[in-house]
């Protein structure tokens, strides 16, 4: 989703040159657009934010203006809350380095396949299975993975274990279904940056005897490193912000700040704590957002 | 490559597991859907229509698969329209707030699911003018997180358009509109094509955001499904998911069709 905003399209500089009326008055085009995205996303996420320095009231969803830190002194004073925080972060890094690892050799014979048609081939297998529901997917994943499920099964018959093997409902299972989930924006974010690496280059390096590894880990890899930054931060984000994920491959054993928020305001009804949870949650995942835009900058700095 | 640098045997060892981390969950809803058992077994027990059928009967799938697709397909059609009118101005104005207002538009999908659905419910009851769950309320929160990517499609068709066949018709002497509605529009067609479809899937597929805008009368088929996960796997299910992996493989095959794949994926 969010690799759209990682890099929008660049559009032209508006040259003088334009004839006049191809600059008119546009703004009549833009403001039903505005005007959705202020009163339905702006107001609503202020005002939720707002909310979350309120004094928290079970079952009080209306606003009273008391200011206070309570909900926040709270997330950090207890141990239920920041060790989510700590485990959410942990959760969404190691998630991060899985995509990378499995995802960076798919993203390379996509982006110099060759072969055009195998690369479309795998493109369009990569985007159908991330546009694809996320919950049908967690579906095929559970039956696989489930005490009773495929890998259990196959390997019981095979005498290989004798008790099925605790794969779900633990954070194995939610890295696993994270991976599932966050891998195509991964490998969607490479293919751009390995693509954009002039292949000369490797050859240059190759027939002047460096190894095929040597020349990967000196050449390719750095110069994807836009690429390896943009996904890492892209998945990070992804992961920690899930909530179907920890919900079903965790069956609710692996509380995340996101289960945190849904069990906060559906089972307790504590609006103004849940509102604190979801900001702390959305500052988390600005830090990595932040964090990537630093790095990029220093990357550049050091390239170009 | 199979020249001077060819693909090391470990990476395409890698690739294969990436590439079956992506797909056998897909393969295992199909075989869950068509096979004839309770449980899918391996090897499965035979293949059957069972589910299907169970699917075009069942209470909870077939209505949430159409709720679905109706709100989709609204939703589809208004942040079509306010997204492309939204590009025109993002890739024609000279305005200095451009840039601020691209920023302002991708962050609905920058936000987390949950908290913006959490920030539309709380907005939706102080309010307190009907739009809580209602489907009106749903079509509000899915053009959200949908607007984005008509916005990113349709911008990337019009900076790619040569500028001077709209010129030429202008000199000719059409008006703007008439340039625009004659020319301009005919040839970004396939790009707002593909950023609908776009808007189609992720509507159809969205589940966080949905979680706490809809009701028990309101399921959509990514939340029947959520809650028979939740407590049994029911086959009907994944029959229902067939349906689903069917609608959204055709529409990504139209759409890389429309949007030239290689110029999207360059982009990225």
């Amino acid at each position: 989703m969010t690799e759209l905003t990682a890099s929008p399209p660049d559009s032209p500089p508006v040259s003088g040159t334009r004839p006049a009326w191809l600059t008119p008055n546009l703004w009549w085009l833009v403001i039903p657009a505005i005007l959705f995205i202020l009163l339905f996303f702006l107001i609503p996420v202020l005002s939720l934010f707002a909310s979350s320095f309120d004094k928290a009231m079970p079952g009080q969803i209306t606003f009273q203006g008391n200011f206070s830190w309570d909900n926040y002194e709270r997330i950090f004073t207890r141990s239920l809350y920041y060790t989510a925080i700590w485990r959410s972060v942990w959760i969404g890094a190691a998630v991060a380095a899985v995509c990378l690892v499995i995802g960076y050799p798919l993203a390379f014979i996509i982006a110099r396949s060759l072969r055009p048609g195998i690369a479309t081939l795998i493109t369009i297998l990569v985007l159908c299975s991330m546009q694809l529901d996320m919950v049908i997917r967690l579906y095929g994943l559970m039956v696989l993975m489930g005490d009773k499920g495929l890998i259990n099964n196959g390997l019981i018959a095979l005498g290989i274990i004798s008790e099925p093997l605790p794969l779900m409902y633990n954070w194995v299972g939610v890295i696993v279904g994270l991976v599932q989930v966050t891998l195509p924006f991964m490998i969607l974010s490479l293919i751009g940056s390995i693509r954009s690496i002039n292949p000369a280059l490797e050859e240059a390096a190759r027939s002047l005897g460096s190894s095929r590894w040597h020349v990967m880990r000196t050449i390719t890899w750095p110069l994807s490193l836009p690429g390896i930054y943009a996904g890492t931060l892209l998945v990070f984000a992804l992961a920690i912000s899930s909530y179907v994920v920890p919900a079903l491959m965790g069956g609710w054993k692996v509380i995340t700040l996101p289960i945190h928020i849904y069990q906060q305001i559906a089972e307790v009804g504590r609006w103004q704590f849940g509102a604190a949870v979801a900001a702390i949650l959305f500052l988390t995942s600005l830090c990595a957002m932040a964090l990537y835009i630093v790095a990029l900058r220093r990357n550049a700095g050091g390239r170009v | 490559m199979d020249d001077v640098n060819p693909v090391p045997l470990t990476f395409r060892f890698i690739a294969a597991l990436a590439l079956m981390v992506l797909l056998v969950p897909v393969l295992i809803v199909v075989l869950a859907g068509l096979n004839s058992g309770e449980y899918l077994t391996f090897p499965p027990e035979g293949f059957s229509l069972r589910w299907v059928e169970n699917f075009f009967t069942s209470p909870t799938f077939l209505p949430a698969f159409k709720l679905s697709f109706g709100l989709a397909l609204a939703t589809t059609l208004i942040s079509t329209v306010l997204g492309t009118l939204a590009s025109i101005f993002l890739t024609r104005s000279a305005s200095k707030a451009r840039e601020f207002l691209r920023g302002l538009f991708f962050l609905p999908v920058v936000l987390p699911g949950v908290v913006l659905g959490l920030a539309l419910y709380v907005f939706f009851i102080w309010t307190d003018v009907g739009l809580a769950r209602s489907l009106a309320g749903l079509i509000i929160g899915h053009v959200l997180v949908t607007m984005p990517f008509v916005i990113a499609t349709v911008t990337a068709s019009l900076v790619d358009l040569d500028l001077s066949v709209e010129e030429a018709a202008r000199s000719l002497g059409a008006t703007p509109l008439q340039a625009f509605w004659k020319v301009t529009l005919p040839l970004i067609t396939p790009g707002i094509s593909a950023g609908s479809i776009f808007a189609f899937i992720v509507s159809f597929g969205q589940f966080e955001l949905t979680l706490f805008l809809a009701t028990p009368d309101l399921q959509t088929l990514p939340l029947a499904i959520y809650s028979s996960l939740r407590y049994a796997f029911e086959p009907t299910a994944a029959a229902a998911g067939i349906f689903a992996i069917c609608l959204v493989t055709v529409s990504t095959l139209i759409s890389t069709r429309l949007s030239n794949l290689k110029k999207l994926l360059s982009r990225r």
